[in-house]
C-alpha cells in the first residue's frame, strides 16, 4: 500500500496548520490511505517525520506557507498546495499525491539515505541503556578525576578535614559520583517514557545507589521506572479536565513510589544477601588456596564495580588488610584497576569497536585505571554489559591470581599508582606490576575480539 | 482547562443579526469585554483585523475563526457566535460564514492551554457532525456539551 506524507504549516500556526492536518486525516482515512502529517505550528513540531518515514514514503504533500525544511524531501515526490487546498479539497491533494509516479530510479534519494546517521537505527532497550550511560559519562569523568586529583596529595589527605584534597574528594567521590548511578538509571528512564519517566528513573537510581546495588541495579531501576512511566503514561486516561495531573502528579507520584517500593523490597533484600553470603563464604574459604582466592576476589572486584559482589570482596579485603594480611587487599586493588585500564588499552589496539565518545572516554578510563577508581569501567560495562563484564572479570581475575601467587603485597587500602611510589608500601613491587600489566593486556584483547565493530551494529 | 472558564454566557450569541463581518466582530468584542476577557476593545479589534489581513479565517464550510494576541486581552477568551443570516468572510471556499469563533490569547501568556483548546477546537471545525451540532444547539449549555467533548 502506497504511504503517504504530508507537512502542514501557516504564519501563525495557531488554526489552519491543524485544520489541514485534520482534513487530510480524514481524506486518507475514508480513502483508507496510510498518511502521517506533520504539524508546524504554535505548538512547534509535531509528529515529526523521520528519515525512515520519508524513505518508504511513496509521495509528500507540503501544505505551508512558511518553510518546512523541504531539503529532506529530495528526490521524493512532493505535491505543493496552498494551506487552504488542503482545508478545502483534501481528497483531491491526495489523489493527487498517489497518482505521482517516480521519474526514474533515485540515486539521490539512496545517497540520502545512506547519509544517515546509523544512530537512527539503534532501537529499543539498547537505544535506552545507551542514552542513560551517554549521560552518566561525565559524571563518572568528572567525578573519577576529581578524586584522582585528591590522591596526589596523598592517599590519606582527602581525611584531613578542611584541606583542599578532602573538598575534592568531597566533589568527585561524595557528589560526582553519588550521582553516577541517578544519572544512569534516571536517563535510562528518559530515555522510554520522555519527562515522566525522569523523576521515577532518577529516584530508583538513587536507591540502587544507597541500597549498594551498583549500576547493575541502577541499570534494573531505570526500565522499571522508565516501562512503569510510560504504561501509566499510556493506559491512564483521565477525564480531558484532570489529563494535565497524569505527567506532573499520578506518574511521578506512583511512579516513584513503586519503583522505589520495589527497589527496596525487591532489590534491596537479595543485595543484602548477597553481600552478606559472599562475605561469610569468603571467610570461610580463608587464605589457604592464594592463587584460587586472588581469582575470585579478581572476578568479584570486576563484576559489578562498586556493587554487591564488588564489596563484598573489597570489604573482605580491607578486613584482611586490619589482621595484617597485605596479598589480598594487594589482589584486589590490581583487579580494580584493570578493568578500566583494559578498555583504554582496548580503545588504543582496537578503536573501530568504539563509538568517539567512547574513544574519548577510554583516556579518562586511563587515568581512572592507574588511581584504582574501577567505576572508570561502568559507562563501557553498561553500554554492553555481556560482553564488557566477562572480558574484564576474566582480566582481573589474572591480574587477582598472579598478585597473590607472585606474593605481592599492600599496606594500603586505596591509593592505585599513587600508593606504589610510595616506599614500601607495596611489596614485591615488579611483579605487583606485572600482574596489574598481564590483567590489562587480557582485558583488552578479550575486549577486542568479543566486542562487535561499531559500524556494523 | 474547563470550557466554561473561557466561554461565557455573555460571549455565546445563537441568533446574532448583523449584516457584515466589522459589525459581527463588534458585536462579539463587546460580549467579550463584559465577560471580563478583554480590557481594551480597540487594541484587540487591531490585532484581530491585522490577523484577519493576513488572510482569511474564512476556513471554509461556513466556519470562521477570527482571532488575536493582544494586550488588550486580560485572559484568554472565546466567543461563539451563529448567525441569523450567513455573511460574507472572504472564505477560502468563498462561502458565506454561519459560524463565528472568536479567541482572543493575551499577550503574555505563558502557558499554552488555550493554544491546545484553539487547535482541538481547529480539528474539530473539520468534521461535519461536529457542525451540525454547533448548528444545532439552543442554549449556551448545549454549546458547552457539545465543546466539552473537544
Amino acid at each position: 500500500m502506497k504511504k503517504i506524507l504530508a507537512v502542514t504549516a501557516c504564519p501563525t500556526g495557531i488554526a489552519h496548520t491543524y485544520m489541514a492536518a485534520e482534513a487530510l486525516q480524514q481524506a486518507a482515512k475514508e480513502k483508507n490511505v496510510e498518511i502521517k502529517i506533520e504539524t508546524r505550528g504554535a505548538m512547534g513540531i509535531e509528529n515529526e517525520l523521520t528519515a525512515g518515514d520519508i524513505a518508504e514514503a511513496h509521495a509528500i504533500i507540503v501544505a505551508a506557507a512558511t518553510d518546512v525544511e523541504e531539503s529532506r524531501f529530495v528526490g521524493k515526490l512532493v505535491v505543493k498546495v496552498a494551506i487552504g487546498q488542503a482545508i478545502k479539497d483534501p481528497q483531491r491533494v491526495i489523489d493527487e499525491a498517489l497518482a505521482m509516479k517516480p521519474a526514474a530510479p533515485d540515486y539521490i534519494d539512496q545517497a540520502a539515505q545512506s547519509k544517515e546517521p546509523k544512530k537512527s537505527q539503534i532501537t529499543g532497550p539498547y537505544k535506552h541503556l545507551m542514552t542513560g550511560v551517554s549521560y552518566m559519562l561525565p559524571a563518572v569523568v568528572a567525578g573519577g578525576l576529581l578524586i584522582a586529583v585528591s590522591f596526589i596529595f596523598g592517599i590519606e589527605a582527602f581525611k584531613q578535614q578542611g584541606t583542599l584534597a578532602a573538598a575534592l574528594m568531597d566533589i568527585g567521590g561524595g557528589a560526582a559520583f553519588a550521582l553516577m548511578i541517578p544519572i544512569l538509571a534516571g536517563f535510562i528512564a528518559f530515555s522510554i517514557a520522555e519527562k515522566p519517566g525522569l523523576a521515577p528513573g532518577l529516584i530508583g537510581g538513587m536507591l540502587a545507589s544507597k541500597l549498594g546495588a551498583g549500576f547493575l541495579g541502577g541499570i534494573i531501576a531505570g526500565f522499571l521506572a522508565g516501562y512503569i512511566a510510560k504504561w501509566m503514561k499510556e493506559n491512564i486516561n483521565l477525564p480531558k479536565n484532570f489529563a494535565g495531573l497524569v505527567p506532573i502528579l499520578i506518574i511521578p507520584f506512583f511512579g516513584s513510589a513503586i519503583v522505589g517500593l520495589l527497589m527496596i523490597y525487591v532489590i534491596g533484600s537479595p543485595v543484602k544477601a548477597i553481600m552478606d553470603g559472599l562475605s561469610s563464604w569468603l571467610t570461610n574459604l580463608g587464605t589457604g588456596n592464594a592463587s584460587m582466592l586472588g581469582l575470585l576476589l579478581g572476578a568479584m572486584m570486576a563484576f559489578d564495580m562498586g556493587g554487591p559482589v564488588n564489596k563484598a570482596a573489597y570489604t573482605f579485603a580491607v578486613g584482611l588488610l586490619g589482621s595484617g594480611l597485605y596479598a589480598p587487599i594487594a589482589a584486589v586493588m590490581a583487579a580494580g584497576m584493570t578493568p578500566p585500564l583494559g578498555l583504554w588499552l582496548a580503545t588504543v589496539i582496537a578503536p573501530k569497536k568504539f563509538s568517539v565518545e567512547e574513544r574519548e572516554a577510554g583516556k579518562a578510563a586511563g587515568v581512572l585505571g592507574i588511581s584504582f577508581i574501577t567505576e572508570g569501567a561502568i559507562p563501557f560495562a553498561a553500554a554492553d554489559p555481556f560482553r564488557i563484564i566477562p572480558s574484564i572479570m576474566a582480566g582481573s581475575a589474572v591480574a587477582g591470581a598472579l598478585s597473590m601467587v607472585l606474593g605481592a603485597t599492600l599496606k594500603a587500602p586505596h591509593g592505585g599508582i599513587f600508593v606504589l611510589m610510595i616506599p614500601n608500601a607495596v611489596g614485591n613491587l615488579a611483579m605487583y606490576v606485572l600482574a596489574i600489566l598481564a590483567g590489562t593486556i587480557v582485558t583488552a584483547l578479550l575486549i577486542s575480539v568479543v566486542k562487535k565493530n561499531k559500524t556494523s551494529v | 482547562m474547563e470550557i466554561s472558564n473561557i466561554l461565557k454566557e455573555e460571549t455565546v450569541n445563537l441568533e446574532l443579526a448583523v449584516s457584515s463581518q466589522a459589525e459581527c466582530l463588534h458585536v462579539m468584542i463587546e460580549g467579550m469585554e463584559k465577560a471580563g476577557f478583554v480590557n481594551d476593545k480597540a487594541v484587540y479589534l487591531a490585532a484581530v483585523n491585522e490577523r484577519e489581513q493576513k488572510g482569511s479565517t474564512g476556513i471554509g464550510f461556513g466556519v470562521a475563526i477570527p482571532h488575536g494576541k493582544s494586550s488588550g486581552v486580560a485572559a484568554a477568551g472565546l466567543a461563539f457566535a451563529r448567525l441569523a443570516k450567513p455573511i460574507d468572510w472572504n472564505s477560502l471556499d468563498g462561502n458565506p460564514v454561519q459560524i463565528v469563533f472568536l479567541i482572543g490569547v493575551p499577550e503574555k501568556d505563558a502557558g499554552n492551554e488555550h493554544m491546545k483548546i484553539l487547535i482541538a477546537l481547529s480539528r474539530k471545525l473539520i468534521h461535519e457532525d461536529f457542525r451540525k451540532k454547533l448548528l444545532a444547539v439552543n442554549s449556551a449549555a448545549e454549546l458547552y456539551a457539545v465543546l466539552q467533548s473537544i
